[in-house]
């Protein structure tokens, strides 16, 4: 007889060096369900799902799919179980077409060659059974949509006929809301198709809306797991995924704020980004909250003019600024630390005097050459100030920490006098001490009357840190929190369903 | 944009033939076809190389030490029959040995050592060069071997026989690369190596394959080169690299996916000797083709990169 659960992983633990990513972790799938999992970044769930694909071996637990111990867990033997995974990329290349991308790796061939007319039709007749999806099977990918693409990946897993679990990670990140309505559609039709699921998602409200059942994961356990999911199941769900008091990392919120600052009218970038506006005052940490795809990224890209602003105007102290490049941003006194330090913000084999000067190098230069000595006391001054650690500014920056690096950045800008600082990330990478350090100079900048704005994955270090936050949902401003407003709550309610505070709040 | 440099080649085309009249008679043509043959058999070996490292001209794929490769097996072949006096067989295992290790040397350089390839083609292509002044010290060797006099002269029902065993050659290259489960992967590779990483295919294992199968398209243009020369003459991959580098990209601007293919390859060899044949017939300095030569590559190398600048 055939057991009702499907997929049985049992005191799951995995550790990396300094880092227990799996504590004791369940996950339990019964058949023909969808089944959510959930977790903050870092909360193990895509450690769960590597150790379930086999690219990653548990150190200690059990794995049951089928009723079998399919051992070891190799991506090989996971495939034979009939467990297929849909990843976050789609793994498409664009000028192949749609048969050729769904039969990729299992191509039907006889002894006269590829069968291209039967790979064709069964790509297109399984894409319409088992996804609802008419695409023709000679289109090519790059003249496909994204929700289409995602449909030809899923086709590529389930194709063979032979899979019963599908994970499913972050399916609809780069999706607007009426293509994630394609791929729901499809996910339906395979449930009916007695194919079981695991969902993980950020987006709470796909999970009320799709899945049957919910495993809550926090800090690498399981710390709930709700049988029943219903459309209110929601603050359940939060409560289970953050259960903890934001730590004691935070400086006091001591400076005061001052009138409005900085402004931005319909800002787009004529794609993701919808038009935006926002206004951050003198003196505040302004937040910017968003998922993967929440149009985070781009909103910081075209305020820096990474991206090119489509329509729409910046304002600093009351002037129109024109911002179409990095270097015109910087010269209006805005400046951005960005998220990927390594690439983006550090010449990494140059001195740490020579990063930090870059920026204004005509303030250590005469007659247009570089005044070494100057420029080498001037790096040392901010060092010290900053405590950069080591203390040598002409050791190599690619050999400090990460922590030490961002500092490095900070400080090319801190001597800027810059009047705007974007923060991405800032502490992505970074280890607590550091961490510490760093928040407590965003105080220090505030406090002396610059602004500073925040964009952020992790919502402890938003609430923590900022006066405001700018809640953004698949390339949309939702809203603004307000101080008193600030809560966990509020913040992932609206992060993961998009929906405004409540307005009794 | 992509179609621009086809619609430059063919008004140039058309220029030519109403320029040299005589150019597109049946027997000019049937000259242009055995001039092109050497040029079209590296491009099919460039071809494989480009479609499974992808058509992204720096960190793409490609071999440019296949001319070299073909002109240093004719050069051995060509040494070991007049100089040394060797059979056919051992001057062809030889030459043709020299030609795969080539190969080899390249997937060693490419695939496990994980150079960019055209810094790791580029230096075993000078390597090649060096080595063939070394087998003729710098000498142009002249070869009436039976073998080579009937590749160069041979006719069946009128059609050069050399003409269709290059035809029946692309033949098989096209089967293999368009035609086949091993094909299929190979373009895959090129495509998206993570793509064809997570669809279980090894993209390490192809990209190895296609420079062999590069070294093994250079070893058999060099019999075709020693039939065309009548002989083996240094310095000739130069003139071949040109070609076989502009062909295959022209021959990408003539697909339908604007992708590097093997018919395109072809016909873009076939094209770049009429070109070649119709400038020499009206009179063009020979250093002023070059010249056009290299701003064609240009403009096909540029309009690929710019549409794949436009699609992102």
């Amino acid at each position: 007889m055939e057991s009702d659960v499907l997929l049985e992983m049992q005191g799951i633990t995995k550790t990396f060096p300094g880092v227990k990513a799996l504590d004791s972790a369940s996950l339990r799938v019964s058949r023909g369900e969808i089944h959510g999992l959930v977790g903050e970044n870092g909360a193990g769930k895509s450690t769960i799902i590597k150790v379930l694909a086999g690219v990653y071996q548990r150190d200690s637990g059990s794995v049951r799919i089928n009723g079998k111990q399919p051992e070891p867990l190799t991506p090989a033997s996971v495939h034979d179980a009939g467990v297929r995974f849909i990843h976050q990329e789609l793994h498409l290349v664009p000028h192949f077409t749609v048969a050729e991308s769904v039969f990729m790796g299992q191509e039907l061939a006889g002894a006269f060659g590829l069968k291209r007319r039967l790979m064709r039709e069964r790509a297109e007749t399984f894409l319409k059974e088992a996804l609802q999806a008419n695409i023709p099977g000679n289109a090519l990918i790059r003249d496909l949509g994204v929700a289409e693409r995602k449909l030809v990946q899923i086709a590529r897993a389930l194709v063979d006929g032979k899979a019963s679990l599908v994970v499913f990670d972050e399916p609809t990140a780069p999706l607007d809301s009426g293509e994630s309505e394609q791929v729901f559609t499809a996910i339906r039709q395979l449930k009916s198709r007695g194919i079981s699921m695991i969902y993980v998602s950020h987006y709470l409200a796909e999970i009320t809306a799709l899945c049957d059942s919910v495993t809550v994961f926090r800090n690498g356990s399981t710390v709930s797991v709700l049988e029943q999911v219903e459309a209110n199941s929601t603050d359940t769900i939060i409560q289970a995924m953050v259960g903890r008091d934001i730590d004691a990392l935070y400086p006091e919120k001591s400076h005061a704020v001052g009138g409005a600052f900085f402004s931005v009218g319909g800002l787009t970038d004529g794609q993701r980004l919808q038009p935006l506006d926002l206004t951050i005052n003198r003196g505040e940490i302004m937040g910017v909250a968003g998922l993967i795809g929440s149009g985070r990224e781009e909103f910081i890209d075209t305020l820096y003019g990474v991206r090119a602003a489509h329509a729409g105007s910046i304002s600093l102290a009351g002037n129109v600024v024109n911002i179409r490049s990095p270097s015109e941003a910087v010269a209006a006194g805005i400046v951005l630390v960005p998220r990927d330090r390594r690439h983006d913000g550090l010449v990494l084999d140059m001195a740490v005097s020579d990063n930090i000067n870059l920026a204004t190098l005509e303030a250590v230069s005469v007659a247009g050459l570089e005044h070494r000595r100057k420029a080498t006391e001037r790096a040392d001054d901010i060092a010290a100030t900053l405590d950069i650690r080591p203390r040598n500014v002409n050791a190599v920056a690619r050999y400090f920490s990460g922590g030490n690096q961002q500092k490095v950045v900070l400080a090319r800008w801190l001597i800027t006098q810059s009047r705007l600082f974007i923060l991405d990330e800032p502490t992505v990478g970074v280890d607590i001490g550091a961490k510490v350090e760093i928040y407590q100079l965003v105080e220090n900048l505030v406090a002396e009357g610059a602004s500073v704005l925040v964009s952020s994955s992790d919502p402890g270090e938003l609430l923590g840190l900022c006066d405001r936050i700018a809640v953004m949902y698949r390339g949309a401003l939702v809203d603004v929190l307000e101080h008193d407003e600030l809560s966990m709550d509020n913040l992932i309610s609206m992060t993961t369903a998009g929906i405004p505070r409540a307005a009794e709040a | 944009m992509a179609v621009a440099p086809a619609a430059i080649f063919l008004l140039l085309l058309v220029y030519l033939g109403v320029t040299a009249p005589n150019l597109l008679e049946l027997s000019t043509l049937s000259l242009i076809l055995q001039q092109s043959i050497p040029t079209a058999i590296v491009c099919m070996g460039l071809a494989s190389v480009v479609m499974a490292g992808g058509d992204d001209v720096v960190s793409g794929g490609i071999d440019l030490s296949i001319p070299a490769t073909a002109v240093l097996a004719a050069a051995i072949i060509a040494d070991q029959l007049v100089n040394h006096g060797s059979g056919l067989a051992v001057a062809l295992m030889l030459g043709m040995g020299a030609a795969l290790l080539m190969g080899v040397l390249n997937a060693v350089l490419v695939v496990t050592i994980g150079m960019t390839p055209l810094l790791a083609t580029l230096a075993s292509s000078v390597a090649a060069v060096g080595i063939t002044k070394v087998v003729t010290s710098s000498r142009r060797i002249n070869v009436d071997h039976p073998l080579i006099v009937f590749l160069r002269d041979a006719q069946f029902h009128g059609i050069s026989v050399a003409v269709l065993l290059t035809a029946m050659l692309a033949l098989i290259f096209y089967v293999a690369l368009h035609r086949t489960r091993w094909g299929m992967h190979l373009q895959a590779v090129g495509g998206s190596r993570d793509a064809a990483e997570v669809s279980g295919i090894s993209p390490k294992r192809l990209m190895a394959h296609s420079f062999l199968i590069a070294a093994v398209a250079g070893a058999l243009a060099s019999v075709f080169l020693l039939a065309r020369g009548s002989g083996s003459t240094p310095g000739s991959e130069e003139n071949l690299l040109l070609e076989m580098v502009l062909a295959t990209f022209l021959g990408a601007a003539f697909s339908p996916r604007r992708v590097v293919t093997l018919w395109g390859a072809v016909l873009g060899a076939v094209l770049v000797s009429l070109l070649s044949v119709g400038f020499k017939s009206i009179g063009v300095d020979v250093f002023w083709t070059g010249c056009i030569k290299g701003a064609l590559i240009l403009l096909v190398v540029a309009s690929a990169a710019y549409s794949n600048k436009q699609r992102r």
